[in-house]
């Protein structure tokens, strides 16, 4: 490490440098300018100047917010929805990872087709007649009906990376197992599962993040308040409460906040096995 | 193995028969319909050039995204790859940040950052006196589908930084010691070593790329809706609007097959050009 | 003893219903808020459940449910037929008791625009007209003393208002029908003759004749003057208003169902008590009169068919139709389709809009955008955003209208 960053000490280094922090700071500067006008009074953001912080903090502005968005509400729906979602999703991609990386059976090819098509086609072709589809079997404004989907466009994604992480596993543990008579189910889950972890937790989080901010099938899918996702926290203050900028923006932070919480907490597992998946590809 | 694609065949081969179906009819989404054959297809081909506009804004983007936003995530991962542990995992939080932001935030914050009353960005540009160019960058023509791409390729950054940095982290030593016991530095140590050797990530980042681009949607929905004009219209949003907005669901369902060939074929071609790239 | 228990346990019923009022506490969902607690007094064990939305996603909803065949008992929706004909052509819409509204004091042709086949499938709930709603406070500060009377004089006021950082105008540009009942108005300013629109879409004459031309270029000018907000093609419905409703702009262009602006809480007194509104100017060398007006019946209420409260929801209707125009016009919400008394103490923006009415020459019905299919009012709505983003020329806009007409007419 000592000889490269040796290696690089040159002029263009400074330069480069401060490219790199120039370039976090456009990442990160809108997120702050939304921090501190969720703090101010509603009428302060047509003031003139840049980025003031404010010096009496407008906490009251995430009171509004807090209600105003519906947030516990949506909140706990979007719990629901997602923790679902994201179990089934695992849970299912765990078994057609291994069983594509281990296994050989008739249809494999058609199967694997299958999945990288489902990796391709945009969910928003899907979005029209899947609506047709679902209000047929009354799935439309059900939770349910925002599970499904949400398990059926990630479990591509979610297979191939488990598929890529399983097949570099080595098989004398499982191939042991078998020969002491254990059934699959218990392979599965007794050694595979565990030797699986790291795969698991990326998975398991890009699923929750995914379907934590998915958007517009929920806004065609899902018809009554009582069942709306958080993010239509936020879209409440487009209409009714227009006018309320600062709880906006704080409603903005509030959604924000368990999404970079996860990833911050979860992000050196999820970028390892994000990559790692990708780069077998 | 079964159940999970029963639930693929659930939300996506069947629905995709449905669309045929419907493409072939002129209804509304509820009430009679008729069959009209092919005259949906024909009108997209011949008589609709907003679809011809979000095509053409479909691989705007890609260009954009592989010709501008590619090299700079490439470059910065390779400087990020050389800092120390700390100080590159807290650039690359920074980075990521944006992408694990609900598409409904990163939309609201751009419109308020673009807006031309109370958006940051107009008062910085009036700021240091560039009051001619602080514009309304979502509706003025001149500025709308360059702002809309920013948004998207800014919140795609994270993600192509993140996989050139983890493919930069697998270029063995050996291979750069070696290069480097041949005077092979600095940037030609790039051109001849390490770019050669990624070559097989580079063409997986690009086909995942067009996949990504073709998947745009909420952002171009909760921003302009397509505005000013048609300008910013994408295929996905276009054919939203034309089934739940006008009323044309048949046609709509005709869009959308129309554009799950598109992306089967874009893909195909990325997969086929990535594979001149890394053989 | 058993009865009773059962009877109440089997009497509890919710209502479904949706409409595009998404404010409950300010003037008209406030009113829509009192008239559903009271229609709950007087039929115990029945619950509402409302789902607001603003227009445009509202009306997407609609159409949305009308596919999953899901609409809620009771709806407002629009008595303009290209969102109304496709909801009573698909049969979703309940017939009503005309005999029963006839009695209601509904205003002239009130109760036909809901009239298919000879069956009353709505009840009109406003008389929608085009004005200019203005803060008399940002006029004085700016130091102008009378309202313009033509464009010009309109136009005039532009840099008075810049130089103090009020935006002159502000409207809602995003969801191009405003702009498009604008350009109705000014081809009947420049003609002074009424319904040239709706024969055009008749095609009894063309959307590329001269007078629709001019109508284009002025229009564009209009869009295009510096007198709307930087953003009009990206500002919706709420930002619109929002913009009016804080004091950022001087001028308001729209119906004559946001005279509730002067009683809405959610602003501050001052902009409050300084709304007023004007009627729409004169174009130069135009054959029009001042006095001519855009109106039509816009909003009305409606039982869906499926509705398995069929007839609860019918008089629900009726409810509706006895208390909202007394409520409407006591809260100073929006002028209703019924009859009204002026009082007293109306707000000057209420006592406007009543002049402005009153003083009308002749009405135009329903705006063209509205007359035909929804495709056609798709294409009339892209047309015109265009048109009003400098994408494309008068000449251009016309033409495209036309074929949108021609494509309506074959169908």
């Amino acid at each position: 490490m000592t000889q490269r960053a040796w290696q690089t000490r040159r002029i263009g280094t400074r330069v480069l440098h401060a490219v790199l922090v120039v370039f976090a700071a456009t990442q990160l500067f809108p997120l702050a300018w939304v921090f501190v006008y969720s703090l101010q009074r509603s009428g302060d953001l047509f003031a003139g100047d840049l980025l003031r912080v404010p010096s009496d903090p407008q906490w009251n502005n995430y009171a509004r917010a807090w209600v105003d968005g519906h947030v516990v509400r949506y909140g706990l729906n979007s719990l629901i929805v997602v923790v679902a979602a994201t179990a089934a999703s695992t849970a299912l991609s765990f078994c057609m990872g291994y069983a594509i990386a281990r296994m050989r059976w008739r249809l494999k090819r058609a199967a694997i087709a299958m999945i990288v098509v489902g990796m391709v086609v945009p969910i928003h072709a899907t979005l029209l007649p899947n609506f047709l589809w679902y209000s047929r079997l009354g799935l439309i404004d059900t939770r349910l009906g925002l599970i499904l989907p949400y398990v059926a466009f990630t479990l591509s994604f979610n297979t191939l990376i488990y598929a890529g992480h399983l097949r570099n596993l080595p098989v004398a543990l499982e191939e042991a197992a078998r020969l002491d008579g254990a059934s699959w189910p218990r392979i599965l889950w007794t050694i595979v599962a565990p030797l699986a972890t790291p795969a698991t937790v990326t998975v398991a989080v890009i699923t929750f993040l995914t379907s934590w901010n998915e958007f517009i099938m929920a806004n065609t899918y899902i018809a009554s308040d009582e069942l709306r996702t958080l993010p239509f926290s936020v879209i409440r203050f487009q209409g009714e409460y227009s006018g309320d900028y600062a709880a906006q923006f704080a409603c903005m932070v509030i959604v924000a906040v368990p999404a970079l919480v996860l990833y911050l907490w979860s992000s050196k597992h999820v970028m390892a096995g994000a990559t790692a998946g990708a780069i077998k590809e | 193995m079964l159940p999970g694609l029963a639930v693929l065949a659930f939300s996506l081969v069947i629905p995709l028969g449905f669309s045929v179906y419907f493409s072939l009819t002129d209804s509304a989404g509820f009430g009679d319909y008729q069959s009209v054959g092919l005259d949906n297809y024909r009108e997209i081909f011949t008589d609709d050039p907003v679809f011809w506009r979000s095509l053409r804004n479909v691989v705007l983007l890609i260009v954009v995204t592989i010709f501008v936003q590619n090299p700079i995530a490439f470059v910065l991962a390779a400087v990020l790859s050389r800092l120390s542990a700390r100080a590159s995992r807290l650039l690359r939080t920074a980075y990521f940040v944006p992408a694990v932001l609900s598409l409904v935030i990163v939309a609201k914050l751009w419109v308020d950052v673009f807006n031309p009353r109370f958006g940051v960005l107009d008062k910085l540009l009036r700021a240091v006196g560039l009051d001619a160019i602080a514009v309304s960058w979502l509706s003025d023509p001149r500025t709308a589908i360059a702002a809309v791409i920013w948004i998207i390729v800014w919140q795609g950054f994270g993600w192509a930084l993140l996989f050139y940095y983890a493919a930069l982290m697998t270029v063995p030593r050996e291979l750069e010691d070696a290069a480097w016991v041949d005077g092979a530095t600095g940037l030609a140590l790039y051109r001849h070593v390490i770019i050669p050797y990624l070559a097989p990530v580079i063409a997986a980042v690009i086909v995942n790329d067009v996949i990504t681009s073709m998947k745009q949607m909420e952002l171009v929905y909760l921003t302009t809706a397509g505005g000013p004009g048609q300008l910013t219209q994408f295929l996905a949003n276009y054919l939203y609007q034309k089934a739940f907005v006008a009323g044309e669901y048949g046609y709509g369902n005709a869009l959308s097959v129309v554009f799950v060939a598109v992306s089967l074929v874009l893909t195909a071609v990325a997969v086929r050009g990535a594979r001149v790239v890394a053989p | 003893m058993l009865i009773p228990v059962l009877a109440s346990a089997e009497s509890r019923i919710t209502i479904k219903m949706g409409d595009n009022l998404p404010d409950r506490s300010n003037t008209w969902g406030a009113i829509v808020e009192q008239i559903n607690r009271e229609f709950k007094a007087a039929h115990p064990g029945t619950e509402i459940a409302t789902e607001s939305y603003l227009d445009q996603p509202y009306q997407q909803k609609i159409k949305i449910y009308a596919t999953a065949r899901q609409l809620p008992d009771v709806f407002k929706f629009w008595s303009v037929t290209s969102l109304f004909k496709p909801l009573v052509d698909g049969g979703f819409l309940a017939p009503l008791d005309r005999a029963e509204f006839d009695r209601l004091g509904y205003l002239p042709g009130a109760l036909d625009t809901n009239t298919y086949n000879g069956k009353l499938y709505g009840i009109p709930v406003s008389t929608d007209f085009w004005v200019i709603y203005y803060n008399k406070q940002l006029f004085k500060d700016a130091g102008i003393d009378h309202l313009p009377a033509t464009l010009d004089e309109l136009y005039a006021l532009i840099p008075r208002f810049k130089a103090k950082g009020i935006i002159p105008m502000a409207t809602d540009g995003k969801d191009a029908w405003p702009l498009a009942i604008t350009f109705d108005l000014l081809a009947w300013r420049l003609s002074g003759q009424s319904g040239l629109p709706r024969q055009a879409i008749e095609r009894k004459i063309k959307f590329t004749d001269p007078v629709f031309a001019q109508a284009a270029r002025e229009l564009q000018h209009l869009a295009t003057s510096g007198l709307f907000q930087d953003d009009l093609m990206v500002s919706d419905y709420g930002a619109a208003r929002n913009l009016f409703g804080q004091g950022k702009a001087a001028m308001y262009l729209m119906g004559s169902w946001e005279l509730g602006l002067g009683a809405d809480q959610a602003f501050s007194a001052e902009v409050r008590a300084g709304v007023d509104a004007f009627k729409f100017p004169t174009v130069k060398g135009g054959k029009g009169s001042i006095d001519d007006l855009m109106a039509w019946y816009g909003g009305n209420y409606v039982v869906s068919a499926t509705s398995k409260n069929l007839a609860l929801g019918k008089q629900y209707l009726a409810f509706y139709a006895r208390r909202f125009p007394e409520l409407a016009w006591d809260k100073q919400a929006t002028l209703p389709a019924q009859t009204v008394k002026p009082r007293p103490g109306d707000t000057p923006v209420a006592k406007s809009i009543l002049r402005v009415i009153g003083e009308a020459r002749a009405t135009s019905g329903t705006p063209s955008v509205d007359l035909s299919t929804p495709r056609f009012k798709d294409d009339y709505e892209n047309a015109i955003r265009e048109l009003c983003s400098g994408l494309i020329t008068p000449e251009a806009f016309v033409g495209k209208l036309d074929a949108a007409a021609d494509k309506a007419a074959k169908k």
